[in-house]
């Protein structure tokens, strides 16, 4: 064998081992629009609260906002169910969308929202330094962010919940989790916290992909992760199913600058409004609930967690 | 570091399994590696060939990716194995095509006088090297291979990756528990030099007994 053409079979090698790699990671993987079209949405709109001017007198941020005509979201455009963008209309689909622009709504009286691309690393910093508003997307509350950014919410309790393969509806909640084999992401919370329910065993793989396709696979009888990755699985790949809402957890809170108390206040309000007039349940189903099993949760207390 | 006291079971269970994959990947590597040296320099063409593709193939391509592959990319095609018999296979296979390079070595070191007596005794070729080729070839790489072992040893940590609950992995989840990274991973870190010391004394045990001095 000459040495280019070794170099050269290693070369389709190599590839084949990448494509079998990427194939592994995402078999069944089309991107399914989110069920619900924008017509749904737009009458939840339609209904949506508008503050009125003594509610934006009290927060001079919500004035400025209302003043600029366009409120500045943090959010990402990569997360389905809850952020994702649609390729061909250009708008962002998802639970932490559809808040977004019902927040727009509210103060501005119309839905207009720029999305600012925040990563988790720059979260804090782009509220310390006012480039955005709000960072509005699975940001969890903990003590030490609330040293840097102030809380509004929670607005949705995520939490660990129980994915199985298509049609296998055996384990529906953490006891049914006794002597099966389960899957987890290594160092995941859901990893830790599933050893309380006795499973045969755990496996931990790197990955959230690995989990899926190892589930696929047939190597355990069912995965635990964050309620909110599941979710998203499930709308990728129609080979697995969300089994169980959360058992766990993890809120998600509205980042704003530290300190801002009347801004706070303000968003808890709206919050409670939507909640009262049942748009949260609805902006629930419209997403998260098309793959969920169950009605939508109670929404969550504003406050009640520490560091909101 | 309160604590500490109630997972040893989980550390000794993670330290017996990185020594279980540690002993059957050097049995199942050792063995292949043999087959593969006697290939590479055995007469018949082809299979000299074969010889030289497999430690091609299995040294220029990470251990990482062969267990990937092994343990997700097998089942696709029908193969489904549990999950540590998986990664003893893919690190035997892998650690192979180092053991048949060192022992290759070794057989350059056997003068070719060695393999003409040999033939002039009426020996074949399976024979001479039975008899006269591997055991000298054997004798002066005892030192390399103690280092291929070890080198084996620490790959057995990879297969944490993929799920198998070794010492590696079994530090990761005590870890998520007690959130103490740095005594217990320097702990894991003082198993693995004992186990490596092991290997090592072990070799030089043998490396003293048997060297051939030149």
């Amino acid at each position: 064998m000459t040495a280019s053409l070794r170099r050269r079979r290693l070369a389709a090698l190599l590839t084949a081992v990448a494509l079998g790699t990427v194939t592994a990671c995402t078999s069944g993987g089309t991107a399914v629009p989110p069920a619900g079209g924008a017509g749904q949405e737009q009458s939840l709109l339609d209904r949506a609260p508008v503050a009125s001017d003594a509610d934006l007198a009290a927060s001079p941020t919500a004035q400025a906002i209302k003043q600029r005509g366009q409120i500045l979201i943090g959010s990402q455009l990569d997360t389905p169910l809850l952020s994702q963008q649609n390729p061909t209309t250009g708008q962002t689909e998802g639970f932490d969308a559809i808040l977004g622009r019902l927040l727009a709504k509210y103060i501005l009286g119309r839905p207009n929202v720029k999305i600012v691309n925040s990563t988790s690393q720059i979260r804090e910093a782009l509220l310390q330094n006012n480039t955005v508003d709000v960072v509005l997307h699975t940001y969890s509350i903990t003590l030490p962010r609330a040293e840097k950014v102030s809380f509004a919410g929670p607005y949705f309790v995520s939490g660990p919940a129980i994915m199985a393969r298509k049609g296998d509806s055996s384990i529906t909640k953490p006891q049914d989790l006794k002597g099966k084999k389960v899957l987890a992401v290594t160092n995941s919370t859901g990893a830790a916290l599933v050893q309380q329910y006795e499973p045969a065993q755990v496996i931990t793989l790197g990955t959230n992909s690995e989990c899926v396709t190892a589930l696929e696979q047939g190597r355990a009888d069912a995965y635990v992760n964050d309620l909110t990755q599941l979710a998203g699985n499930a709308q990728t790949n129609d080979k697995v199913q969300v089994n169980s809402g959360t058992f766990g957890q993890d809120p998600y809170g509205i980042g704003i600058h530290h300190g801002d108390e009347t801004f706070k206040q303000f968003i808890n309000d709206w919050l409670k409004k939507i909640q009262a007039a049942g748009l949260w349940q609805e902006a629930y189903k419209q997403t998260l609930g098309t793959v969920i099993p169950g009605d939508a949760p109670t929404p969550p207390a504003t406050g009640f967690v520490p560091g909101s | 570091m309160s604590g500490w006291t109630d997972h040893l079971g989980e550390f000794a269970e993670g330290v017996l399994n990185t020594v279980l994959l540690t002993v059957f990947s050097t049995l199942g590597a050792v063995l292949v590696a043999l087959v593969i040296t006697a290939f590479r320099i055995c007469p018949v063409r082809p299979l000299r060939a074969f010889g030289t593709g497999y430690v091609e193939l299995f040294q220029n391509i990470p251990l990482a990716v062969w267990l990937v592959l092994f343990v997700f990319g097998l089942p696709m095609v029908g193969i489904s194995f549990e999950l540590f018999p998986t990664a003893v296979l893919a690190t035997a296979l892998y650690m192979a095509s180092y053991y048949a390079e060192t022992l290759r070595s070794g057989i350059n070191a056997v003068s070719s006088g060695q393999a003409e007596a040999a033939r002039a005794l009426g020996l074949g070729f399976g024979q001479s090297l039975r008899a006269v080729i591997l055991p000298q070839a054997l004798r002066t790489i005892i030192q390399p291979l103690g280092n291929v072992t070890i080198q084996l040893l620490m790959n057995t940590a990879l297969a944490a990756a993929v799920g198998v609950v070794e010492l590696t992995e079994a530090t990761n989840r005590v870890n998520l528990v007690l959130a103490e990274p740095l005594p217990l991973y320097v702990g894991a870190g003082v198993c693995y030099a004992v186990l490596a010391m092991v290997i090592s004394s072990g070799a030089g045990v043998l490396e003293r007994k048997l060297v051939i001095p030149r």
